[in-house]
């Protein structure tokens, strides 16, 4: 099943007198379960195209569909409620709210609804990913792989269809970076999450099933992992 | 203890532990707005503790009218029928008590007779209370002294004086009235009317039981006995009390405004704050909207902690002017409980709301900055 479909994105930024065209009609699909990659150099348009697909930008041109629905020309509000629904998020810098625990960190984008059975879902996330036993630590009593697995979770909470990640390794050395990218797979294939990943880290291609190369705002050759 | 209302009011938790993140700088916004409302709630209470003390000395002044003839218009005193026009006119409950006045030749100590002012009351209790002896009722015979001509000249019940070289016992030394009253018996001596010879009256005590009886009377005796000349001259001092309070009223708003300057200040201090902590946690409120936070859920975020804030320091505020209300009442009134007052609680609840209401209004563009935010440029860093 195809969870998002992207037609001919364009992107420009307006910055001064000069025009600034970061997409120049990048075509992109997904299919549930499936773990991509996105690399390429920088300024090469990769973080553009992740926050198009992941509705925190729109695209000066193209359309982008979104499990089957098309979402190009939705507003504010409504983009926001349908990334709450069905996508989650990790960052390289993790992003995690300093002032709340792990459960807690994990509720947050929840934390506005009327749910009871919160905080029981949190925990079972953060056991998942082998924290069951640093619920309550603040994230400056854990180590960057330990974070980067509390932001795993928060991105879980709403059970989501695609998990967007930007360079989930960058702040990590090589052997917790394994750890989270076999994380990702697991949650791929168990969990048939889409998992899109942005990323510098040749690593990362060990475990995606295929790689898309960014070069100057469009798509070079694809990789497909066997 | 506060889990339920986390649970209830998520924005609450956050804002909490956000403030709680740089302590010192939620405190000394908080401090501004504390300081804030001990200067308006207890400059306020100050006004009501002075007007209270003010309207105590005062006292029955104004429930009282004077009657006396108006000798511009020839009217040298009042007459028997006056008296009964006045009291047909005075409402029920309403006594009036004419007076007799004049002048003898007066000895205290048998040595030397002085001309003294006397004044004939038929029924004195009506109007005073004895601080020694007893007003007699009825009066028909000896004397009553006021407490300056008894201490000057060691008067008490049974001592006698001379009043035209007739002897008198004193029956009561009246009680001490009020400074400024036309009726004040400090240095009065008070006689039966039989001891005088003139027929008419002059002047009469009318005495209401409340301010508003008091002026009622007033215009009605003015309209029944000036209704063809200016037979007589009314005075009453209720409106003077009026006006009186009115200006205290007019000093104790400009205090408190004066006052609310630093609740003003206090606001801009959680403005700076909240200003600061949005430009600080730019990248954790991009999170936010990234993970599905509405812009007014953002909104609600910092509204909260602006508003707790308040709270706070309003609480916090409240308890220290409560302790600053005892103080004045018991220096300015003397009775430090009489800070319970219906005025005084709302002035607490006044400056209570108004430190809520400015760390809100303070917090509005802070909160509105953060949440129209573009997520995109915030995570940029």
């Amino acid at each position: 099943m195809t969870v998002i479909d992207a037609y001919d994105l364009v992107k420009r930024y307006r910055t001064g007198g000069e025009t600034l065209e970061a997409l120049g009609g990048v075509d992109f699909s997904l299919s549930a379960g499936e773990f991509v990659s996105i690399m390429g150099p920088s300024g090469s348009g990769k973080t553009t195209l992740l926050n198009i697909l992941g509705l925190l930008a729109t695209p000066t041109e193209g359309r982008l569909t979104l499990n089957g629905r098309d979402v190009t020309d939705l507003g504010d509000r409504k983009r926001t409620r349908l990334r709450k629904r069905t996508i989650g998020f990790v960052f390289q810098h993790f992003y995690l709210l300093p002032t709340l625990s792990a459960v807690e960190n994990v509720e947050v984008p929840r934390l506005f609804d009327r749910d009871p059975g919160r905080t029981a879902r949190a925990e079972d996330l953060l056991t998942r990913v082998g924290l069951g036993d640093r619920l309550d630590h603040r994230p400056d009593e854990l180590s960057g792989g330990q974070k980067q697995r509390v932001a795993i979770a928060r991105s879980l909470i709403n059970d989501p269809t695609i998990v967007l990640a930007d360079e989930p390794t960058g702040s990590l050395d090589r052997e917790t970076g394994r750890q989270i990218l076999d994380e990702f797979r697991r949650i791929a294939d168990e969990q048939d999450v889409a998992i899109v990943a942005v990323t510098h880290d040749e690593l990362v291609n060990e475990y995606v099933d295929r790689t898309v190369n960014l070069v100057d705002g469009t798509v070079g050759k694809e990789v497909l992992n066997a | 203890m506060l889990d339920p209302l986390y649970r209830r009011f998520p924005s609450v938790l956050m804002a909490r532990r956000n403030l709680t993140r740089t302590k010192m700088r939620s405190l000394l916004a908080s401090l501004g707005i504390v300081i804030g409302v001990i200067a308006i709630a207890s400059l306020g209470m100050f006004g009501v503790a002075l007007q209270y003390s003010f309207t105590q000395n005062l006292g029955d002044l104004g429930n009282q009218v004077t009657v006396s003839p108006n000798r511009d218009a020839g009217v040298t005193s009042l007459s028997e029928r006056d008296i009964r026009e006045i009291q047909r006119v005075a409402g029920p409950g309403v006594t009036v008590s004419p007076v007799k006045q004049g002048i003898e030749p007066v000895a205290y100590d048998r040595k030397q007779n002085t001309s003294e002012f006397i004044y004939g009351l038929e029924r004195p209790s009506e109007v005073y209370n004895a601080s020694e002896g007893r007003v007699p009722e009825p009066f028909r015979s000896g004397a009553l002294v006021g407490t300056t001509i008894a201490e000057e000249h060691d008067l008490h019940p049974g001592s006698t004086i001379a009043v035209n070289g007739t002897t008198v016992r004193v029956r009561a030394v009246l009680e001490s009235g009020d400074a400024f009253s036309r009726l004040n018996p400090d240095s009065r001596l008070i006689l039966p009317p039989s001891y005088f010879h003139e027929r008419g009256y002059a002047q009469v005590y009318v005495t209401a039981r409340t301010g508003t009886q008091a002026n009622e009377t007033a215009s009605a005796i003015r309209g029944a006995l000036n209704d063809r000349e200016q037979r007589v001259t009314v005075n009453e001092l209720g409106s003077l009390v009026d006006t009186i309070e009115q200006q205290f009223q007019i000093i104790n708003t400009v205090l408190v405004g004066i006052a609310s300057i630093s609740l003003l200040v206090a606001g801009i201090s959680i403005l700076n704050v909240m200003l600061m902590s949005t430009v600080e946690r730019r990248e954790e409120i991009g999170v936010l909207r990234a993970v599905g936070y509405q812009k007014r859920d953002v909104l609600k975020v910092m509204l909260t902690e602006a508003t707790l804030l308040g709270i706070v320091g309003g609480l916090v505020g409240v308890v220290l002017s409560l302790g600053a209300g005892l103080a004045i009442n018991h220096y300015t009134v003397g009775d430090a409980m009489a800070v319970f007052r219906l005025a005084n609680a709302w002035y607490l609840l006044a400056a209570f709301g108004f430190a809520v209401v400015t760390s809100i209004v303070s917090g509005l563009y802070p909160a509105w900055k953060a949440a129209s935010e573009e997520p995109v440029e915030a995570l940029r860093g």
